[in-house]
């Protein structure tokens, strides 16, 4: 019988924000960008979600419903730093701990019950030093694995600590909403709800031909987890199924040289996290918003494995040229590199590693100096609306982060 | 023009030459083949512009003239025909070509002949000469590993000098190399240097004769066009303007370790890790003398997260110390494939050094395949 954790710090964002400002406490704080940007709510503390305040909506929406909110544009570098922290807590009690984002993680202490306790003493240990020692509040469940664990840590947010004693798996899912279970999109939602089926318990005691016949073999699956049963392992080193970025203009834009330049500070921002994940993409994909959130889609595969900026751009803009109708505003673009692999075709003629080593040594530059600290020129140009003062500078939406998703 | 050919001849004619002829073009003209009266015969010739191929039919000429009609229509008209005599002639006023055979009368509306481009006018004496079945082997060693994608155009190219009684064929995608001499006829100076198109060489390839015979080459003084010319035939090609890159340094002086592996065995291998790699990437991993091989005898392997492992091994003679290295499959298979001899021995320096296939028992040919870096 395994023992699995799953950690989830309380409106992590917005509660960095509290924990560095204590005026902030006790106020709503949403954090993604101002109220009058075009951008999306990162994080919102509790005292903003009393208005309806959730990750994903539009600021604007946010500002409507929440006049007196405390709009932040976020710190990525600060919640990288305390999710650290945070991490290195976890790990100091297993080396099995699987970081989902920043504010997330599974723990294996399968292990570790002989030197610390069973799983809810452990889980308790962990709540009190995270508040001790880092100053944030993290909620905790306990169960046999992962899918159980999962939501047991979501069910009673904030400074929840939830145990599935084993055994109890399909018990304790019977009452919830199937909606809560992995994989069960709006979609089967639609189809399950055909079958008059609502909470999960309903699901476990449909037959698993049924969900056979109108699911395929996730029916299988389906079947699986609704019981609580999920034997997927906790994968200690992580790496990242997609890098992407993304950019929401502050107007529509149609026009082609801005969407190009916008593409290439994107390929830009990707190349420079897959040579610090040490990887390579196979693959790109290209994302257009337009007015009204219609979102498209575009993939193609690259000439070869790369983590270079050109390749990914000359990609992404060949994509752009083909979806991108003209004249049609774009609210928001974004690039992802897909198909990521630790391998890397060398070439013969570009001396090899040449481009490598140069743009590793631009990605220096940037930690040290800020990202506005070295760029193409072109990308000056294009970006009247960034500021080149040294102080504090807008930074990309925490939120725009796929990275371990 | 009044022309009897035999609808064999003419066919075959046709078929040389219609690969020439251009699916998308520009000009309505291109997508006909021009018929001339010669040399108590009939010349066809079609172009795209960068190539352009003449094919020459006896037959029987009771009035000298020329026409273009559609190449499409003409071939499939006269591929359906029986073999027996096709008479030709051509109405000059309404510009139309009528053919008879047998049962069947047919007329085909044409163009001008001198609304078709000049092909083939080079009117030079030829450089030198090689032999047919020589050069169409040592094309097939070469031509596969000229870039496709266009970001490079030299690298579409395949480097070809002619220097003293030698040829030398060299064609790389930046990922890999290929290099090939051949001797010529008769001695060439000074010497010539010249990029010919990739898909040029394929259709050559594609036209050659696989018998011993004579192929001249010529070169025009400009060095814009390249000509071809084996027994009434000629291919002519424009040519790849540009400095082809320094290949020379980037072929491997030495080795430490090498393994001489049957040709066949060592593809069959590679093929079948290639279906595992699919997902991977298509990398396979080759170990000389690895744990994989034993200790001897060269490991060919393949590993997808997701999908399983897969692992042939093959035996070879294997000399220097046990060394492992990541290809693309494809890069392997190409060239093993291509490679015209039994055994082909592998070099290699360590992992992310490039990695040399020659064939044993040629001296004539070395391949380079850069490797893939991986985590482990």
């Amino acid at each position: 019988m395994r023992t699995i954790l799953h950690a989830d710090l309380d409106a992590f964002y917005a509660s960095v924000e509290q924990l560095d400002d204590p005026s902030l406490r006790g106020r709503p704080v949403i954090v993604g960008g101002h109220r009058d940007e075009r951008g999306v709510v990162s994080a919102s503390s509790y005292e903003a979600r009393v208005f309806g305040v959730v990750s994903a909506m539009p600021l604007r929406t946010a500002a409507r419903r929440c006049p007196d909110g405390v709009f932040l544009p976020g710190r990525p570098e600060r919640y990288r730093q305390l999710s650290r922290q945070v991490m290195a807590i976890f790990a100091s009690y297993t080396p099995l701990v699987e970081p989902i984002s920043l504010d997330e993680a599974f723990l294996d202490v399968s292990d570790s019950r002989a030197a610390f306790g069973d799983g809810p003493t452990i889980a308790r240990e962990i709540k009190r030093r995270v508040l001790d020692e880092v100053g944030l509040v993290v909620s905790v469940g306990v169960a046999t694995n992962k899918l159980c664990a999962k939501i047991a840590s979501d069910l009673r947010k904030p400074d929840a600590l939830v145990i599935v004693p084993p055994g109890e798996e399909a018990s304790f899912l019977a009452p919830l909403p199937i909606r809560r279970l992995w994989g069960v999109g709006p979609q089967a939602q639609r189809a399950l709800g055909e079958y008059g089926v609502t909470t999960i318990g309903q699901l476990a005691a449909l037959e698993s031909s049924t969900l056979r016949r109108r699911f395929g073999i996730h029916g299988d699956e389906l079947s699986a987890r609704a019981r609580g049963a999920d034997p997927s392992p906790v994968v200690s080193s992580h790496a990242p199924k997609s890098i992407g970025h993304e950019h929401t203009f502050d107007v529509d834009s149609a026009d082609p040289g801005r969407l190009e330049a916008t593409l290439l500070d994107l390929a830009e921002s990707v190349a420079t996290r897959l040579r610090r994940h040490d990887l390579a993409a196979r693959a790109v994909q290209l994302k257009l918003r337009y007015e009204g959130f219609e979102t498209l889609t575009r993939q193609a595969p690259l000439p070869h494995p790369t983590r270079d900026s050109r390749p990914l751009y000359d990609t992404a803009i060949g994509l752009l040229r083909k979806t991108q109708v003209a004249g049609r505003g774009v609210r928001l673009i974004g690039l992802t590199a897909i198909g990521l692999t630790e391998a890397q075709q060398l070439t013969l003629f570009d001396a090899p590693d040449r481009e490598d080593r140069l743009s590793r040594s631009i990605d220096t530059v940037r930690e040290r100096f800020g990202e506005d600290a070295i760029t193409r020129a072109r990308l000056l140009a294009q970006r009247p609306h960034r500021r080149f003062d040294f102080g504090e500078r807008p930074d990309a939406a925490p939120g725009n982060d796929e990275d371990g998703a | 023009m009044n022309i009897s050919v035999m609808q064999e001849n003419l066919a075959r004619g046709l078929a040389t030459v219609s690969r020439a002829v251009s699916s998308r073009a520009t000009l309505p003209v291109l997508a006909n083949v021009l018929l001339k009266t010669e040399n108590s015969g009939l010349n066809l010739t079609a172009t795209n512009l960068e190539i352009g191929i003449n094919c020459w039919v006896p037959g029987k000429v009771a009035e000298e003239g020329e026409i273009t009609v559609p190449a499409k229509l003409l071939t499939d008209l006269v591929a359906s025909l029986p073999n027996q005599k096709i008479d030709l002639v051509l109405s000059p006023k309404d510009r139309t070509l009528k053919l008879t055979c047998g049962n069947n009368r047919s007329s085909i509306k044409g163009i001008e002949a001198d609304e078709f481009p000049v092909v083939a006018a080079i009117g030079e004496t030829p450089a030198t000469s090689v032999d047919a079945r020589v050069l169409r082997e040592a094309l097939g060693e070469v031509v596969f590993a000229a870039a496709s994608d266009e970001s490079r155009p030299i690298l579409t190219g395949v480097l070809t000098r002619l220097t003293g009684d030698k040829m030398t064929l060299a064609a790389a995608d930046n990922y890999r190399i290929a290099v090939r001499t051949l001797t010529l006829a008769s001695p060439v100076d000074p010497e010539i240097v010249i990029v010919v198109p990739g898909r040029s060489y394929a259709e050559l390839m594609r036209i050659l004769p696989d018998a011993e015979m004579p192929i001249e080459i010529t070169v025009t003084p400009n060095k814009s066009q390249v000509l071809f010319h084996v027994e009434g035939i000629d291919l002519v090609s424009r040519l790849i303007e540009g400095q082809f890159p320094n290949y020379e340094p980037v072929i491997p002086a030495s080795h430490s370790s090498r393994a001489v592996i049957d040709r066949e065995a060592f593809l069959a291998g590679t093929r079948r890790a290639s279906i595992f790699a699919r997902d991977s990437a298509n990398i396979v991993k080759i170990e000389i003398g690895g744990d994989d091989a034993d200790g001897a005898g060269v490991a060919i392997t393949a590993h997808a997260a997701d999908v399983g492992d897969n692992a042939d091994t093959v035996d070879a003679a294997i000399e220097g110390s046990p060394t492992a290295i990541a290809f693309n499959a494809r890069y392997l298979i190409d060239v093993l494939s291509n490679l015209g001899s039994e055994e082909a021995a592998l070099e290699l320096s360590g992992p992310l050094a490039p990695g040399v296939i020659r064939g044993i028992g040629k001296d004539d040919y070395v391949h380079v395949i850069m490797p893939v870096r991986t985590a482990s």
